[in-house]
């Protein structure tokens, strides 16, 4: 039996943080950000990120969401019936089942990136599956500002899997590979997850190398991230979220464009917080807020 | 030859009578389920609505009551006169004994078949409004006798001549500059000259009474249409998405009718101000619409998603020519002469409009003025500027409004969409997301 590589699956995982012991007074919360491609779950004890899970979103919004806190509480002291508020929040929001309430992406990234690089964050570029966003907060987490691209799914994470898919480069490589040429070439006219693939097509029997093609269109959509940047006013710190913070290749060359360095992306290889789960860490400190708020009366 | 041989189409393609009936009846099926959708969520949204409600409910649907009524007058003789664009002097047909009709379209399935006449590029209102006329959809349209038609947007001068091919088409031509003499002067020109031509294809005579008592009732329909922006300055009392409604259906209603009834709305509306009886919670964030008009009845898939979210909002004001423009301004006039009526006619369509089609090069700050005298007046605490691809007017002006919002710290969002429903997920994220922040200026 033979199974075709797939290249375009990404690395699915858990954490926990060592050194804490969560007991009973403690507020235990959790955020389930339900995207697009990637369902990320985060338990918090205390307002400080205790455990966490990302997984494939499956075709089932709640399913995927109770698998991606599943993954979030596995092996650890907690189950589902310590938490005390749920926020749920990403695309399929309203369909996160276990949820206390539902909380926009938008606000949640935005609360996260605070919480992963700290208060100096002033622009947050959040690049999921399906859609980038801008936005802007202030030293406490909140929304200033914010601009998201239209309904199409160009330069985003699913373009992405669709060209590691193409070029048979497994999509962790894909960022990486895309800094190997000797000089940057002429980005891909259109960032349209069809109308790429189709150019790259023709752009490899031409004779580039995979490289070479991997690096125009990470090129383009990088300026299409930076324009989205521009356009909501770039103020530094910058801080990358979402799946698309792990290309080096995209987090480069947006530096490159803007004339700016991102806040570097902590070691989540090792442990360090993941980006890719700040939206799910957002909501659960949004979680803590709201739960303190029913108890005070 | 065949006496059945149209007259060549110089702009829209031959349909075969088959086609447009078998498209226009999957349609029009199509958008009374929308109708009656968008009203059952309107009252699902205000559990209790008020009464009147029920009378516009009744005129909202395009193809009901209002249609038999201008049916039965045009039976009876009298002419209709459709129009595109806010600048139609509207008493001017009211004093030939003719109806005035708007009809822009709201539907957004015929949009695509307008791509078959101008490409995707275009506002959706254009394509729109094309289709519609390729399958006979609209019954106001379809009605229409003759068509005013003024030339303001690049959209709306081609619409004309594309129309042209099947209706009786007159376009005004309205200056770009605003505030110069030569300016109004060339307008009250088109004004004048559109009497005559309203006379002579009515074979009425325009006279001073007749047209005294077209601009009084256009005055006491004014004086209820503010007198229901005035109640929505409070605590909420009705539900934005009912009185854009109630705005809107000005455009296709009795004018008297509509006065009458909107006036028993506001009746009961100050009952409720009394018994603090509110549609929301007084601190839900208060939200202004600016931007491309929005059409019933498609369109309102943004209020309902404004007004419906979570977070919501409420919409207590809008700055659009689909609604509170229609009725905001009344007709100056000072003695009730034929010309002295003609001038403030002209003035008042001229010199009221904050369409985007003039340029604020010379000056010209009404539409800011407007914007910022709502946000202060309503207590605006966030606005939303609404643009439907192609609509280039609007979309250049957003950062000129921006700017004039960011001096007084109110936040706009500017909202981008198409006639389809496509989008509705995201825009549910964006309206959401902007909801929140509004909140979280507020308390979070």
């Amino acid at each position: 039996m033979s199974t075709a590589k797939e290249f375009w699956r990404w690395h699915e995982y858990r954490h926990t943080m060592p050194n804490i012991a969560p007991v009973s007074d403690d507020i235990i919360t959790a955020g389930v950000d339900v995207g697009s491609v990637g369902s990320k779950a985060a338990v918090m004890v205390n307002g400080q990120a205790y455990s966490w899970g990302i997984t494939r979103t499956g075709s089932n919004s709640p399913e995927s969401a109770k698998k991606a806190l599943d993954l979030a509480l596995k092996d650890t002291a907690l189950s589902t019936r310590d938490l005390r508020y749920i926020v749920g929040t990403g695309y399929g929001r309203v369909n996160v089942p276990m949820a206390n309430k539902a909380i926009t992406e938008i606000a949640c990234h935005a609360r996260g990136a605070n919480y992963i690089w700290g208060s100096s964050v002033r622009t947050v570029l959040d690049v999921g599956g399906q859609d980038i966003k801008a936005i802007k907060i202030d030293a406490t987490g909140r929304v200033v500002s914010f601009l998201m691209n239209d309904k199409c799914a160009a330069g985003t994470g699913r373009g992405m899997e669709v060209f590691a898919d193409l070029l048979q480069v497994p999509i962790e490589e894909i960022g990486a590979m895309s800094l190997k040429v000797e000089a940057e070439p002429e980005p891909v006219s259109c960032t349209c997850v069809a109308f790429a693939k189709t150019e790259a097509i023709g752009l490899l029997r031409k004779g580039w190398s995979k490289e070479k093609v991997l690096a125009a269109y990470t090129r383009a959509m990088a300026v299409r991230m930076a324009n989205l940047i521009n356009r909501v006013g770039l103020e530094p710190a910058l801080v990358i979220t979402g799946g698309q913070s792990k290309n080096v290749g995209i987090v480069s060359r947006i530096e490159t464009l803007l004339g700016v360095k991102c806040l570097p992306t902590p070691n989540w290889r090792d442990g360090g917080l993941d980006p890719m789960v700040a939206g799910a860490f957002g909501a659960a400190l949004l979680a803590k807020a709201l739960y303190e708020k029913t108890q005070q009366i | 030859m065949s006496k059945n041989q149209t007259v060549e189409q110089r702009y829209l393609p031959e349909i075969q009578r088959k086609e447009i009936d078998e498209l226009k009846t999957t349609v029009k099926g199509a958008s009374q389920k929308i109708i009656a959708d968008n009203i059952a969520r309107m009252k699902k949204a205000d559990s209790h609505r008020p009464d009147t409600m029920k009378y516009f409910d009744d005129i909202a649907n395009l193809f009901g009551r209002r249609q038999q009524e201008i049916e039965a007058e045009k039976q009876k003789g009298k002419k209709i006169i459709g129009y595109l664009c806010l600048f139609a002097p509207t008493e001017l047909i009211s004093a030939a004994d003719a109806i005035p009709v708007r009809v822009n379209s709201g539907w957004y399935d015929t949009s695509k078949l307008g791509d078959r006449v101008v490409p995707v590029e275009v506002c959706p209102v254009i394509r729109s409004t094309i289709g519609a006329k390729m399958i006979e959809l609209s019954p106001f349209l379809e009605q229409s006798d003759a068509l005013i038609s003024v030339l303001t947007c690049d959209g709306m001068t081609k619409l004309s001549e594309i129309l042209s091919d099947q209706k009786t088409i007159w376009g005004m031509n309205v200056p770009r500059v605003k505030d110069s003499t030569q300016s109004l002067r060339f307008w009250s020109a088109e004004i004048k000259h559109m009497k005559t031509q309203i006379e002579t294809f009515t074979g009425n005579k325009i006279t001073r009474n007749s047209l005294k008592e077209a601009i009084t009732t256009s005055h006491r329909a004014t004086k209820a249409f503010r007198r229901l922006q005035e109640l929505r300055k409070g605590n909420p009392v009705i539900m934005g998405q009912d009185a854009m409604l109630v705005n809107q259906a000005y455009s296709w209603d009795d004018k008297k009718r509509w006065t009458e009834k909107t006036e028993a709305l506001c009746n009961e509306l100050e009952k409720r101000v009394q018994q603090k009886d509110w549609v929301c919670s007084p601190d839900t964030p208060r939200v202004m619409l600016t931007g491309t008009p929005m059409f019933w009845p498609d369109s309102w898939k943004l209020p309902a998603l404004v007004e419906e979210g979570n977070p919501k909002g409420i919409i207590v004001a809008d700055e659009q020519c689909s609604g509170e423009r229609i009725l905001n301004d009344p007709i100056g006039v000072d003695e009730w002469s034929m010309d002295d009526m003609l001038n403030a006619i002209s003035e008042r369509y001229l010199m009221a409009s904050t369409c985007p089609c003039f340029t604020s090069k010379d000056g010209n700050e009404d539409r800011i003025n407007w914007l910022l005298n709502k946000v202060k007046e309503w207590n605006i605490q966030g606005v939303i500027y609404y643009v439907l691809r192609g609509c280039m007017l609007y979309a250049m002006e957003y950062n000129r409004v921006k700017k004039a919002l960011d001096k007084i710290n109110v936040p706009v969002y500017y909202l981008d969409t198409e006639y389809t429903r496509e989008d509705v997920g995201q825009l549910k994220t964006r309206v959401e997301a902007f909801m929140e922040l509004l909140n979280a200026r507020i308390d979070f």
